[in-house]
This record gives C-alpha cells, sequence and structure tokens, in this order.
C-alpha cells in the first residue's frame, strides 16, 4: 500500500460526493458554456482592435475563460477541507493508518479532475463556435497540463486559507476579492495594450498573465519552447510554494 | 487533565465516568494521538505513545463523541472508506464490511446516503467503522450521549458481545451511571481533570456505606437541625446536604427508618418526600464532591418512594 492508495481512495470519495450533488456539478460544467457565450457575443466588436489574433475576440478569449473556471473552482477543495475540520470527519481520517499528505493530495488531483473537465468542456464549446486550435490535439493537451498545475497553485492558496480559518464563509469572501483584480488586470480577459499604463505594469508582474499567455499561445499561436518554459516554470514555482505552505499548515493541524 | 493515573488490563471493560467537562474527551483524544499531552507517559498496546503513535493507531479503534460520517455517502461506501484508510482491501476489505454492515443491523439501509439516517443509525455506523480494521482495543466517547432508549440498548448489546465473544478490550468513557454500572466491569470517576475514586462498581457503591435515605425538605434552612437529628439516629453513618434536602448513608436503610421518621417528627420536621435507594455510583460522585454528576440523572435512579 502507498500513498497512491490512499490519494487514490481519497479522490473517489471526493467525486462520489460531486457526482451526488448535481447542482453543483452541472453549474461547475455549464459556467464555462456561458461564460464563453456571454463575454464573446457582448463584446464581438473587440475583434476590430485585434487584427493581429487569428479568430477574433473568440479566439483571443477562449484561453481566460479556460483559466476563470479553474479560478472559480478553486476554493472548492478549502471548502470541503474547512467542512471536514468543522464535521469531525478529519480527525476521523486523522485517527486512521492513512497517510497525512494523501488527504491533501487527495483533495487536490479532485481540483484539478474538476478544472480539467471544465477546459475539456470549454475546448469543446468553442471548436463548436469556431475557433480553430492551431496546435491541433497536443497543444488541447498541453493546455490541460496548464490549467491543472494552474489550479493546483490557487487550491492550495485556498486549503491554506481552509485550515487556517475553518470558515467556507472567509474562503466565498476572499475568492470574490482575489480573483477580480486577478483575472481582469491580467492579459487573460483583454490585451493589455487596452489598459493604462499602471495595470500594464501589474499585469505584466501578474501570474495570471504568464498562464494565459502560455495558453493563448498554444491556441492561436504555434508550440514555441520560449514562451512554454517562461510560462511552466512561473506557475511550477507558485504550485510548489502553495503546496509546500499547504502542508506547513496541515502538518500543525495534525501534529 | 492533572496527575491521572491508571492502567486498564487486556480484555477489561474499562469506563471513565464523570460530568460534562470533566476531562473525558481529552484524556482519549491524547490516548488516541489526537492531541498533544504537555508531560507524562503514556503507553497503549504496550507501545510507547511518544516513539510510534502510528503503531497506536493500527491496534485501536476509535468512536468520538460526535458522530463524523460523510452525509453524501452510503453507509457501505463509508464503511469502505474507512476500510481503505484502514490499508485494507479486495476481498477482504468487502467482507469485512458486509460483516459489520449485518453486526449493526444496517444491511436494509446501507445504500442510501447516510444523511438520510436516523441519529442511532448513524452511531452504529461509526462504530462499524471504528471495528473496521479489527481493533484488539476500543476507545468509546460517551456513545450513547443523545441517543434515545431503543438505541442506547442496542448499541449496549453490540459493546458487550465485543467484549465477551471478541475479547476486545474496551475503554469508553460516559457520564452516564448506569451506563458505567451495567458495562463496565472496572470504573474510575474523574472530576475537573482529577481521578476521585477507582474500582468495581460494586467496590465503590460499598465505599458509600450503605444505602442512602433521601429527605426532600419544603424549607432548606431546616437543613442543619435535619442534619443534627439524623446524626443522632443509630445505624447512620454519615449525612450530607444534597440537591433540595439532606442525604442521609446507612448499612440497612429499611430497619431505621422507623427510628428516622420518629425523630424527626419529634423535632417538627416533616419532609415533603422521603425514598430509600440502594447506592448508586451517583452517590460516589456526591460523597467524593458534594455534587451529583447530573440533575436529570435524579429523576432516572431506581428509588423506593415512602410517602408522608
Amino acid at each position: 500500500m502507498t500513498i497512491l492508495y490512499d490519494t487514490q481512495s481519497l479522490l473517489e470519495r471526493y467525486l462520489t460526493k460531486l457526482v451526488r450533488n448535481p447542482t453543483l456539478l452541472a453549474t461547475n460544467l455549464v459556467t464555462p458554456v456561458i461564460f464563453l457565450v456571454l463575454f464573446s457575443q457582448l463584446l464581438t466588436k473587440f475583434g476590430e482592435f485585434i487584427p493581429s489574433t487569428p479568430g477574433g475576440y473568440l479566439a483571443y478569449l477562449t484561453p481566460g475563460v479556460i483559466l476563470l473556471n479553474a479560478m472559480i473552482s478553486a476554493p472548492l477543495g478549502g471548502v470541503s477541507l474547512a467542512n471536514d475540520l468543522n464535521s469531525g470527519f478529519l480527525s476521523k481520517m486523522l485517527l486512521t493508518q492513512v497517510r497525512r499528505p494523501a488527504i491533501l493530495l487527495g483533495r487536490l488531483v479532485t481540483d484539478m479532475t474538476m478544472a480539467v473537465a471544465q477546459s475539456i468542456i470549454t475546448i469543446v464549446a468553442a471548436v463548436l463556435m469556431g475557433v480553430q486550435f492551431s496546435t491541433g490535439v497536443p497543444g488541447i493537451l498541453l493546455i490541460l497540463l496548464t490549467v491543472a498545475f494552474f489550479e493546483l497553485a490557487l487550491s492550495g492558496i485556498f486549503l491554506t486559507v481552509g485550515i487556517r480559518t475553518r470558515k467556507t464563509e472567509t474562503i466565498s469572501a476572499l475568492s470574490g476579492v482575489l480573483f477580480f483584480p486577478l483575472i481582469f488586470i491580467s492579459s487573460a480577459m483583454f490585451p493589455i495594450s487596452f489598459f493604462p499604463s499602471w495595470a500594464q505594469t501589474i499585469s505584466s508582474y501578474n501570474p495570471v498573465s504568464y498562464a494565459s499567455d502560455v495558453t493563448r499561445d498554444l491556441v492561436v499561436g504555434a508550440l514555441s519552447f520560449n514562451s512554454l518554459a517562461s510560462g511552466y516554470a512561473l506557475i511550477g514555482v507558485i504550485a510548489v510554494l502553495t503546496f509546500a505552505a499547504t502542508m506547513f499548515q496541515f502538518r500543525k493541524v495534525v501534529s | 487533565m492533572e496527575d491521572i493515573s491508571f492502567s486498564v488490563k487486556e480484555g477489561e471493560f474499562f469506563g471513565f465516568l464523570g460530568p460534562n467537562g470533566a476531562g473525558k474527551s481529552t484524556t482519549i483524544k491524547v490516548l488516541t494521538t489526537l492531541l498533544r499531552k504537555t508531560s507524562g507517559k503514556v503507553h497503549v498496546s504496550g507501545i510507547d505513545l511518544d516513539k510510534s503513535p502510528g503503531e497506536i493507531r493500527k491496534s485501536v479503534g476509535v468512536l468520538s463523541q460526535e458522530t463524523s460520517l460523510d452525509v453524501d455517502l452510503t453507509g457501505w461506501e463509508n464503511l469502505h472508506l474507512q476500510g481503505r484508510l484502514q490499508q485494507m482491501s479486495g476481498q477482504v476489505l468487502d467482507e469485512r464490511v458486509e460483516e459489520l454492515l449485518k453486526l449493526v443491523q444496517l444491511e436494509d439501509v446501507a445504500k442510501k446516503p447516510t444523511g438520510r439516517y436516523s441519529g442511532g443509525m448513524r452511531k452504529r455506523l461509526d462504530l462499524a467503522c471504528a471495528l473496521i480494521h479489527k481493533p484488539k482495543l476500543l476507545f468509546l466517547d460517551e456513545p450513547t450521549t443523545g441517543l434515545d432508549t431503543q438505541s442506547r440498548t442496542a448499541i449496549w448489546e453490540y459493546l458487550e458481545g465485543l467484549n465477551k465473544n471478541e475479547g476486545i478490550t474496551i475503554f469508553l468513557t460516559t457520564q452516564y451511571l448506569e451506563e458505567a454500572d451495567r458495562l463496565c466491569r472496572e470504573v474510575s470517576v474523574i472530576d475537573h481533570g482529577r481521578l476521585i475514586a477507582s474500582g468495581t462498581p460494586s467496590e465503590l457503591k460499598e465505599s458509600t456505606g450503605g444505602d442512602t435515605i433521601n429527605l426532600t425538605l419544603e424549607d432548606l434552612s431546616l437543613r442543619p437541625k435535619a442534619r443534627e437529628i439524623l446524626r443522632t439516629v443509630p445505624g447512620i453513618v454519615d449525612v450530607m446536604d444534597s440537591d433540595g434536602g439532606v442525604t442521609a448513608y446507612a448499612k440497612s436503610a429499611g430497619q431505621i427508618i422507623a427510628g428516622v421518621i420518629t425523630s424527626l417528627d419529634r423535632a417538627g420536621i416533616h419532609p415533603t418526600f422521603l425514598s430509600i435507594s440502594s447506592p448508586t455510583l451517583d452517590d460516589v460522585f456526591l460523597r467524593k464532591t458534594g455534587r451529583r454528576i447530573r440533575a436529570d440523572e435524579l429523576s432516572r435512579r431506581e428509588t423506593e418512594p415512602f410517602l408522608m
């Protein structure tokens, strides 16, 4: 028996819980389509300002929507952990022989699975609406990988908050405060060149910009090693940092 | 908890009796590796708690006070997950799950989400979870608190069976006297984090000096006078104030009750209610602390009332 067995056991638990909550599941899976249709239809004219992007604003927007959805489902893990802490289920798990990190890993893999599922739906919807993915199937697989890591980085933040505050309300409040600036002051939804200079500066440091630039290259550009490497390096560092922070907080709770 | 020291033998049914807030749950949390102790030595199943908490988790099962099940999962799924977390798998686990569902009589509802279970059903499933990996030692933190009489009796029967037939050592905390009295062969009474008495239930009860005579007085200012008179009655060993009146202790209360009534009558004290009872664990607690364990326990005590 290994840590993989424990992680798999808990992954199955969380996925079963998701399936047992059809409203949450449906909401999570339909949201990407709504965002994609809403923004692309309302802002069709944007395409005229970005003639360099093949496929117009819809193609520009697709990576943004993929990341936006990952951001929206990231707090779920923190909420679930806070609930387990409050209900005593976490204590019950800690009284078993389960390997401690698996409790977090199981939850993180669940959130990653959810984000990847949402991305697949977004991609299918985008293709149906006419977006041509320039890098084909290998590119799409790389997009899914990007999203998985992006989710890992974000999810860790909320797991940490969940462990520390034990309050689901705090997590939802924080997600709003954190997400709007992060997603809108980045290159995810709109080209940076439209922003005032202060916002351009912030955006150039915003990790979400790196993630969306990498993803966008895969949608409308070409497979370029340099842009992939820099994007992955940054997302990777953040993912490692947030996971380490989460483990650190968790160990304090566990002992 | 302060200065607590006790040992429980293998195969024992051991009870930790005390009122709310006495430190019972804290003790269990320390013993089962959930809480860190500030000082002292603990060995569970012969394993040093400081050296190998993981080994302890392998050999003990724990039923926490608050029932913790995943309400989205079915009874079968909860039990199965618990088994997997205890490193079981395959056919061995499947068979164990069926066996336990049968034991706690939840086979019929095994496929329903536990969110739809009643309190008693949840407790029974939680007990099954604690047993999944065949622990040698079972910790139960107030297993029947908040349950109806029927569920309580069912839990008692399972526990008696586990101890008798499978030789599982049981460590139980409770605030219910009848629970400790019925189940435990060895009892420690605690209050405010301190051990105040230990022994078998009958030893403890004998230590109170025999039967109790409970007097209810309408005018509580008569207490000192009543105490004084009762002390002069031959056969009475001790007198204490109790809620609503005074309590006297005597070896054989039935034989001296006439004398008690006459003496009180002569002094002009007319109790509104008088009862004789054989000693309970509550009397043990009362004699050591001057308080009852819980006021609502009084109504459930077996008494033989004498109306005057």
